[in-house]
């Protein structure tokens, strides 16, 4: 029953006895529910050093001082090619989850295989302040509250700044002109308001909205006034794409400021994330 | 905003959104180029890399029609594999009814006529490919035509179409000249034009020739690799 104030109550029938059944009935819904909750549950999973310095610091949080995350297979290859190719990055974790999308892996090693969807961080070894996430598998959105809040909540609030990359099909931006092929791949910008830094390309226009991750970490972000920006990448290539990935430098200005970055651009890197999906399609001659 | 939904209507800009869109389907498919000389005629086109169980052969981008004329397309494959089917039994109509094989602008016609109905009819979407159509006449004359999504057609003396077509084009703008006499020019013509785009040189490169009152032939790898190295030589060479 609804009430005026908008609870709902359950009220009893005197009609009808209540019978036990009914009460095992509903043990047996919270327990299904339970398992689903488990099951669907973030879990993420450190590298033994970093777990230590979790425990020795008092609060259990990791002193970050930028966090770097890229969503989607673009913006992760942009990473590797450009920023993870050197070898002062180590992997120091990574999240694990299960949804209909992602049905997750129980691995327990921290190697990104190419192609295959997982959720890593990688941390400088000169400046362990400086986190990288690469983001390639579906979080669904009940997961990503979850995700969020574990992630953050590893990390220290203060000084904290973030930085988001994300992949999005040209076909969801809404724009009145028409788009000819030439302007596509291109950028566009969000920040929260606790962003003071002048972003490098224009701010995303009315009405288009972000979803899923990139949208939970810039809410986060607002909500708890951690400087962050945005960068989302409209694209008309389904697959990893190099002309696409290239379409990130501008983050680069801000990227090496922090660290020291290759001067020349890796192509070979490039070349193996485009190369994989090449090869499956027959679609185009 | 939804006038890219239907292909009968115009936009209040005059666009027909499903054609532009079925370009952007061609600039997905590898880069070919057509050149045509005094002589012969060339169709050079860039071999997509095939998956290792898959059969190379049956990754075709250049395709005979007749005796006397061969294309090549760039775009959605199985578009294309319609197209060719239609053009060639067409070749063999009119060879049937009027005795003499079909002209190259004849062919052309024909196909840029298929096309166009496309983008006039309701519930049927246009052929998202181009085509470069290249042969002799039987008055021996040379040809190369190139269509295109919206089902028109124009002659070229070379032309390029598919990924990185607007590269190649301005090479061939700088590099094509009006009297290339020699077979070997215009065949090298055609490789350098490729190779501005394709990685890997010669391996990744598939090339048919035609000349006056012979069939179209496929070169081989060695007499593709001696161009390559000819090629390669003259550019050492340059001042």
């Amino acid at each position: 029953m609804a009430t005026f104030f908008g609870e709902v109550l359950s009220v009893y029938s005197r009609a009808v006895e209540e019978d036990d059944d009914d009460l095992d009935d509903e043990n047996e819904d919270e327990q299904i529910h339970r398992e689903i909750e488990e099951k669907r549950e973030v879990h993420i999973a450190w590298c033994p050093e970093v777990a230590q310095s979790l425990e020795d610091s008092g609060s259990n949080k990791l002193q970050c001082s930028d966090l770097i995350i890229a969503v989607g297979t673009n913006a992760a290859g942009f990473l590797s090619a450009y920023v993870l190719n050197t070898e002062s990055w180590d992997a120091v974790g990574h999240v694990s989850l299960w949804n209909e999308r992602s049905r997750g892996s129980s691995r327990q090693s921290i190697a990104l295989l190419p192609g295959e969807p997982a959720c890593l961080f990688y941390r400088h070894r000169d400046n362990p302040a400086v986190l990288v996430c690469q983001s390639t598998c579906y979080i669904a959105e009940d997961q990503l509250f979850q995700w969020t809040e574990k992630v953050f909540g590893c990390l220290q609030k203060r000084g904290l700044s973030v930085m988001v990359l994300s992949d999005s099909p040209v076909a969801e931006y809404k724009t009145p002109d028409y788009l000819y092929g030439s302007a596509v791949p291109f950028l566009r910008s969000l920040k929260s308001s606790a962003s003071e830094s002048q972003a490098l390309c224009p701010a995303l226009e009315q009405p288009n909205i972000l979803t899923g991750l990139p949208a939970a970490v810039l809410s986060h972000c607002q909500v708890h006034q951690i400087p962050a920006v945005l960068y989302q990448c409209y694209t008309d290539v389904i697959s990893p794409d190099s002309i696409t990935m290239e379409t990130y430098k501008p983050a680069l200005l801000c990227l090496s400021k922090l660290v020291k970055l290759e001067p020349c651009l890796s192509a070979d890197v490039l070349r193996k994330f485009a190369i994989i999906t090449e090869a499956q399609s027959n679609l185009y001659t | 905003m939804s006038y890219d939904r239907a292909i009968t209507v115009f936009s209040p800009d005059d666009h027909l959104f499903q054609v532009d869109y079925a370009q952007e389907a061609v600039k997905k498919g590898s880069t070919a180029v057509g050149v045509r000389g005094e002589n012969v005629v060339v169709l050079g086109v860039e071999k997509k890399t095939v998956a290792k169980l898959q059969e190379d052969r049956t990754v075709c981008k250049i395709c005979s029609l007749d005796d006397n004329v061969f294309m090549a397309f760039a775009g959605l494959t199985a578009d294309a594999r319609i197209i060719v089917n239609r053009a060639r039994v067409e070749c063999q109509s009119h060879r049937l009814t009027v005795e003499d094989p079909a002209t190259v602008e004849y062919i052309t016609r024909y196909i840029s006529s298929i096309k166009q109905r496309y983008t006039q009819s309701n519930g049927r979407r246009p052929f998202g490919i181009s085509s470069l159509i290249v042969g002799f006449d039987f008055d021996g004359t040379p040809h190369l035509y190139q269509t295109d999504p919206s089902g028109t057609y124009h002659a070229w003396k070379a032309n390029a179409i598919g990924r990185s077509a607007k590269t190649v084009r301005e090479f061939l703008e700088k590099n094509y000249k009006e009297d290339m006499e020699s077979d070997t020019d215009t065949i090298k013509l055609a490789i350098r034009a490729l190779l501005e785009v394709v990685q890997s040189g010669g391996k990744n490169i598939e090339l048919a020739i035609m000349k006056r009152d012979e069939s179209m032939k496929i070169l081989v790898q060695e007499e593709k690799e001696e161009y390559v190295t000819a090629i390669e030589t003259e550019k050492a060479e340059k001042p």
